[in-house]
């Protein structure tokens, strides 16, 4: 499990963000706040799931 | 000079000793640099498309079924996670995992598709009858356009892993190198995080339109 | 040696594409049988046939081949040098991964273009030099001038592909390209898409010019389609070269060569790629909505009006999703060039560059401000007011980094030793013809002045002036200076000599006489015009003036191909050049640089005794 530990945590956060949007469209039709929190969702998918980081350093197990 | 090189229009020159020697390193520099590159490219794409749609909704949406919009949306996050399970498990080695994990994301990404090829598009009106077509208006049009293309890169993402995963019962990757597996993860959460973007400005921001 | 035909990849192209186009009609048909509709529907079998089509070409030329083999987990050796049993000139008709030779395909591929185009052109310009038509018809010349808009266009793009892939390597040290097969797909994705532009006649072609404005573009010939799908595959081609030369550049650089040390010419190289990659999508799902509509009735360009609500599409959305590219990319068609002037300067005024950072930076500069000023190709248009403004501040902005190049070129001429060899000529041309341009263009931004400019010869004159001074003359410039590190040979200086000074004047007197004519009442895009608006000695001088430059282009032509037989021996380093690529033997051989190369210096310390650029193992046994 130990390997994984990051990406399920991710996923918990990104699922959480998703019922927030969800009620936050409920509650406003702005689109600004629904925009950040997708922004939001985005940064953490870039970091952690696509490792952004392994442009410019050599990790990844390489 | 020592290495027998002849002119472009001449013979084969020597193949040893030249400037362009590379190893695995380099080259995985060079293809994940290239791989953000096309990511670059491809933002605009979409960017094109979420910039037709604000152009011509503006602060309206089609009225679409929210259960469904919530479901695909869960379905492709959870194929994320499985895609990521993939990614890691080639890295330690652990084909048994990667195999299951691999497959998991092709069924969700499936899944996906067809969500949207029923549910969205109602193509199967024995099963669901939908009520846009792509020629009706412009809430139509954008729908199948936006969805359209992200589904054109769902369906290339399933074939990219599928290869990989056939790669990899040939024992074609190591944990050390397996660039393919890495590719195809990146290319999998890159569609995720496209319909990041899709999913609101689909479903949710603007009020809708009757 | 003789040569089996299909064994060249652009002959195995063409039958793939022309069996492709039937298999992708009749597919369509048979599909459109079993959905129980009618199965001839022309917008949807010809877009069935032209995709197929595209498709089968790569796949039979061998484009992909070894892409297939990856994914059975074949590994695919790199090759080197011609075919095994061919004659050397069989690979530049193949697909060969050796940026040379594909720098080389993309030139003659240009040229050709070129020449198509030009000729297009004149037949135009025959029938404007005097008043009422003479052997066109108003359909006929709206075809015409819109095929010459595109191709001439393409031609611009292979062009810059040209110097681009041939050069980037070489002047980086580097051994090739960083995805050498990509480098030849994105090549020859271009081949099968200019055969489908140019088909398009046959079919009725299509009227709108380059820009394709709905509602006409909706309503048009089914030619429109062909043009909307070859645009595509040459963008496709833009967004993956550019891909490639930006990974090149940033990744290749050999030790000591930081970003401010590149030649100059990879810098404006990087600025171009970056437009190209990221632009190009906007004109490709813009004609790919167009194709769209046309075929499955899409409305996102076509307004619907139900009740006093549009529920259609809208016009406009087209010009802007259009121009957001089509601006940027008329950088991606100076910028080359103007890296080229930068690039030849030092060397025939023996003076370092003037303010290298600065045009580095200045090339950077125009690319990122390109992207925020699409709007002023829109005054006319109706859209927001307060939107005017916006887009006449942000555009005369765009002056500002372009006159740091012009400062940088006057600086480096400035007390220089000056020589004056055919690449020279041209380059000094090249400034000549681009201040033309470039001094129009902000007469055009100015709201007020375009208002009555807009849609009228005086833009036509505006960027053909720009292109020529930004891309033409510099490719030409390019031409003459490499051909001797391409072939060995030295191309004739007399014959150069003619081609400069007939084109040069006659390109003033064409560009001077379009802005004039315009000037006083000549619309664009039109057959015909009254004989009162007193232009019609302006039109002919300008159709004459035409046919004189494409008569030099012919000198060229013919130079090119007599000298690489002829042409006196050049020696590996004729220009005293300090940049890499002199200093490995010409024409260049397979492995550019026998070992890898350092950087010891700065790139334009001409006349600074003792300086040095690079340091390469064995070098100095010359
Ligand atoms: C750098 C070289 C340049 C190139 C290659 C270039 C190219 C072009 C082209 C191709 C068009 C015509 C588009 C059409 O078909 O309608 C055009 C129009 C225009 N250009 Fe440029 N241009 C350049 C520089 C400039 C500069 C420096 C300015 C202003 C500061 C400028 C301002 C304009 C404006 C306002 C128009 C629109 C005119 C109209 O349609 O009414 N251009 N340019
Ligand atoms: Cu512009």
């Amino acid at each position: 499990m130990g390997h994984y530990s990051t990406g399920i945590i991710i996923i918990l956060v990104l699922a959480a963000l998703t019922v927030v949007e969800f009620y936050v469209a409920l509650a406003t039709h702005s689109a600004v706040f629904l925009l950040l929190i997708a922004a939001l969702k985005a940064i953490l998918v870039i970091w952690f799931f696509m490792h952004v980081k392994r442009l410019w350093s050599a990790e990844g197990g390489h | 000079m020592a290495v027998a090189t002849k002119s472009l229009h001449g013979a084969v020159a020597a193949h040893d000793d030249h400037a362009g020697h590379e190893d695995y390193a380099t080259r995985l520099r060079l293809n994940r640099l290239g791989m953000w590159l096309f990511f670059i490219s491809e933002a605009f794409l979409f960017g094109a498309l979420l910039a037709t749609r604000f152009y011509l909704w503006g602060d309206t949406r089609p009225e679409l079924d929210q259960m469904v919009g919530l479901i695909v949306t869960s379905v492709l996050l959870l194929s994320s996670a499985s895609m990521y399970v993939a990614d890691t498990a080639a890295e330690h080695g652990q084909w048994r995992v990667f195999s299951v994990a691999a497959w998991t994301t092709m069924i969700l990404g499936l899944v996906f598709f067809l969500g949207v090829v029923i549910f969205e598009w109602g193509l199967f009106p024995q099963i669901y009858e939908g009520h846009l077509t792509p020629w009706g208006d412009k809430y139509g049009a954008v729908v199948f356009a936006m969805t359209g293309m992200h589904a054109l890169h769902v369906l290339s993402g399933i074939v990219l892993i599928f290869i990989m995963w056939r790669l990899a019962r040939k024992k074609h990757f190591t944990p050390e190198k397996h660039w393919g597996i890495e590719a195809a993860a990146i290319y999998w959460h890159y569609v995720d995080l496209v319909w990041i973007f899709f999913y609101p400005a689909l479903y949710l921001i603007g009020t809708a339109h009757h | 040696m003789s040569v089996r035909l299909t064994s060249l990849a652009l002959v195995r192209g063409l039958i793939g594409y022309f069996v492709g186009f039937a298999a992708g009609m009749l597919l369509v048909m048979a599909a459109r049988l079993m959905l129980g509709m009618e199965a001839w529907e022309q917008e949807a079998v010809y877009v069935g046939g032209i995709v197929l089509a595209i498709l089968s070409f790569l796949l039979a030329s061998g484009a992909m081949t070894d892409w297939l083999k990856w994914t059975r987990g074949i590994a695919t050796p790199m090759r080197h040098g011609p075919p095994p049993g061919q004659p050397s000139w069989a690979r530049y008709f193949g697909i060969d991964y050796n940026h040379k030779v594909i720098g080389i395909q993309y030139g003659v591929t240009a040229l050709l273009l070129l020449m198509v185009g030009g000729t297009l052109a004149l037949i135009f310009r025959v029938e404007l030099a005097e008043p009422s038509l003479s052997f066109m018809s108003l359909d006929s010349y709206n075809v015409v001038f819109s095929l010459h808009g595109w191709v001439a266009l393409a031609s611009i793009l292979l062009g810059v592909g040209a110097m681009a892939n041939y050069l980037v390597p070489l002047m980086i040290g580097a051994e090739d390209m960083a995805f050498p097969r990509l480098n030849a797909f994105a090549y020859w994705i271009n081949v099968p898409a200019a055969l489908t532009l140019m088909l398009a006649i046959f079919v009725g072609g299509w009227d709108s010019g380059w820009t394709a404005y709905p509602p006409l573009s909706l309503r048009g010939a089914v030619g429109y389609q062909f043009m909307f799908w070859a645009i595509f595959g040459i963008g496709l081609s833009s967004i993956l070269g550019s891909l490639n030369l930006i990974a090149t550049i940033l990744l290749m650089r050999p030790k000591g060569m930081a970003l401010f040390r590149m030649p100059i010419f990879c810098w404006a190289v990087l600025a171009t790629s970056l437009i190209q990659l990221t632009a190009t999508q906007f004109i490709g799902i813009d004609f790919l909505m167009m194709s769209f509509e046309r075929s499955l009735g899409m409305p996102f360009f076509n307004p619907i009006m139900v009740e006093g609500v549009n529920m259609g599409g809208q016009p406009l959305l087209h010009q802007h999703l259009f121009w957001f590219y089509s601006h940027p990319a008329v950088y991606v068609f100076v910028l080359p060039g103007l890296g080229i002037i930068s690039e030849l300067l030092p060397v025939f005024a023996r003076k370092p560059l003037f303010g290298y950072r600065w045009i580095a930076l200045s090339s950077l500069a125009i690319a990122l401000v390109g992207f925020l000023v699409w709007g002023h190709h829109m005054f006319t248009s109706g859209y927001g007011e307060y939107l005017r403004v916006a887009f006449m501040i942000s555009t005369l902005l765009v002056a500002v980094p372009t006159g740091v190049k012009f400062f940088s070129w006057l600086g480096t001429l400035w007390g220089g030793r000056l020589t004056f060899p055919t690449p020279m000529l041209f380059t000094l041309g090249a400034i000549s013809v681009f201040l033309i341009g470039g001094l129009s263009g902000p007469v055009l931004a100015t709201v007020t002045t375009d208002l009555y400019l807009h849609d009228t010869y005086f833009v036509v004159g505006h960027f053909h002036a720009t292109i020529f001074g930004g891309f033409v003359f510099p490719f030409f410039a390019a031409i003459y200076y490499w051909y001797p590190k391409i072939t060995g040979r030295m191309y004739n200086e007399t014959l150069g000599k003619w081609h400069f000074w007939i084109m040069t004047p006659a390109f003033w007197v064409m560009s001077i006489g379009q802005m004039s004519v315009g000037v006083l009442g000549m619309r664009r895009h039109i057959a015909d015009y009254d004989p009162a608006l007193q232009i019609a000695t302006g039109q002919l001088w300008v159709t004459i003036a035409g046919f004189f430059i494409a008569f030099s282009v012919l000198l060229m032509i013919y130079n090119l191909f007599s000298s690489a037989e002829i042409g006196a021996l050049a020696g590996n380093n004729p220009w005293r050049s300090r940049s890499p690529e002199w200093q490995i033997p010409s024409p260049a051989p397979e492995h550019s640089y026998a070992s890898p190369i350092r950087v010891v210096g700065e790139p334009y310390d001409y006349g600074l005794a003792g300086s040095q650029y690079i340091a390469m193992a064995g070098a100095g046994d010359d």
